[in-house]
């Protein structure tokens, strides 16, 4: 993950790359963002955080999951158990039955048991974009609490101050944004 | 003028020390023996701290300096929000507290952003309690100048820590921003040791004051005497807290009137102390100069 911090002093800068490291190594986004450019403006108390979002693994579909035999299901991956009976319960209801920690019966036909083995169980993507906005939230000043998301694909950009963000900034943050879409 | 320091090392004759610091006309203020080790903070007039070192070399064991001893320390974060703690809030208290202080910690309702960042009437007032405050104003250099107005009017010393290595604002030590790992190497260290330095410097001021304006009565022998009187509850930690010129005791209800009817030679302990209620935690003590009292002793 390549970070590059502008706009504040010299210890600024360098403390608050440290901090984007700390915080998306503690949440555990390290691998899964491409670059992070923050740009500080303590004066006018604008912040601008834009993060490239890289590699995500796919979403998870019931057959990675568990193992069939007609219709009884073993669970594989215990993590995305609580998911999956969700996901279940909410779509067959009743007809759902939890044998054991890791055994569920579902009672439906072989073609709709077919279709419930590729829904999908977690998408990752959905649960990324959650967890960069927390990193993002714990890496702007806390003062900074109006916030204007700048749409672009695979990026997420926020600009972040404590006054009424004008359209001027907005303007500028989406040229920064583009020429470092070019740089990075 | 009493000094304070810690001795640390094994319990062999240390109940020596112990008799020895009373009978020099010292206090022990805090003991505490784990297995065979011991750690005592002893107070003792500055001039026999020869005799103490001589004692404790007798003994075997460690003096050391406590240079914040006696003095209460509140350490102010805009928020207690995770941008403060527990980096760099805990960093400082820890450091201070191995420098003898007791340390407070308090967030801001609204200490948060620029310009609008703000403190209380009582949040200062709470501050003013203690006998300094530490400001944690975070990193950059331009926030930090500015916020600094949030401790203007505040009668007691205090010192701002920021990331910014220098500034020109009174009571800055730099070095000391936001944080989100341990503060443990070199420079840091050296950083905090600037600031424990700097409020020294301050804290000193302030007893020489005091010294030349003596009080009554010194807080560690109103903190003994009431120590006799309300004995610590079983498990409670520092129920007495001392200050530069007064003390923090912490109460049940109804033990304000014991405490107002405490006996010193003919006087009572209303007579030569202001007792009001906390706004933070128990009673304040805060004791009239001899001045204003007469002789006690």
């Amino acid at each position: 993950m390549e970070v590059k911090v502008e706009g504040g002093d010299e210890s600024a800068n360098a403390s608050y790359s440290r901090i984007c490291q700390n915080v998306f190594r503690e949440i555990g986004l390290h691998g899964n963002i491409d670059n992070v450019y923050l740009y500080c403006n303590p004066s006018e108390h604008v912040f601008v955080i834009s993060v490239k979002i890289g590699r995500v693994p796919r979403p998870i579909t019931v057959n990675d999951m568990t193992l069939r035999g007609d219709n009884r299901l073993k669970i594989t991956d215990e993590k995305y158990a609580p998911r999956l009976l969700a996901l279940l319960w909410d779509k067959f209801g009743d007809r759902v039955k939890q044998l054991s920690r890791l055994e569920i019966t579902v009672d439906v036909g072989a073609k709709d048991m077919e279709e419930l083995m590729k829904m999908v169980v977690y998408e990752p993507r959905a649960d990324l974009n959650i967890r960069i906005l927390d990193a993002v939230d714990r890496i702007l000043p806390e003062g900074a609490r109006v916030r204007y998301p700048l749409p672009s694909p695979g990026r997420v950009t926020i600009i972040a101050s404590e006054n009424p963000i004008s359209e001027e900034w907005k303007k500028r943050v989406e040229e920064m944004v583009t020429l470092e879409r070019g740089g990075l | 003028m009493y000094k304070i320091m810690m001795f640390s090392g094994g319990v062999y004759k240390f109940n020596e020390l112990k008799e020895l610091t009373q009978d020099i006309g010292g206090f022990i203020l805090q003991e505490m023996v784990m297995q065979m080790e011991t750690m005592l903070h002893l107070a003792f007039p500055a001039e026999e701290e020869k005799v103490i070192r001589n004692k404790v070399k007798e003994i075997g064991g460690k003096l050391i300096d406590l240079p914040l001893a006696g003095a209460e320390i509140m350490i102010v974060v805009p928020s207690l929000g995770r941008h403060h703690a527990v980096n760099p809030m805990c960093d400082i208290a820890e450091f201070l507290r191995r420098k003898g202080a007791i340390t407070n910690m308090m967030g801001l309702s609204r200490g948060v952003g620029k310009r609008i960042a703000q403190i209380t009437v009582e949040e200062k007032r709470i501050i003013e309690e203690c006998d300094a405050a530490v400001f944690i104003f975070g990193n950059f250099r331009e926030c930090i100048e500015d916020k600094a107005r949030l401790c203007e009017g505040l009668e007691i010393p205090y010192i701002i820590v920021g990331g910014p290595p220098e500034l020109d604002i009174p009571h800055y030590v730099g070095g000391i921003g936001r944080k989100t790992e341990r503060m443990k190497r070199k420079h840091e260290i050296e950083n905090l040791e600037k600031m424990a330095e700097g409020l020294r410097a301050e804290l000193d001021i302030r007893r020489r004051e005091i010294e030349e304006d003596p009080l009554a009565a010194s807080p560690l022998f109103l903190k003994e005497l009431i120590d006799m009187t309300i004995p610590p509850k079983p498990g409670e930690e520092f129920s007495t807290i001392i200050h530069l010129d007064g003390l923090r005791v912490k109460l049940e209800p109804g033990e304000e009137k014991i405490i107002r009817d405490i006996e010193i030679q003919n006087r009572k302990l209303s007579e030569i102390c202001e007792i009001k209620k906390s706004l933070y935690e128990g009673y304040l003590l805060k004791i009239l100069p001899e001045a204003e009292t007469g002789r006690v002793f």
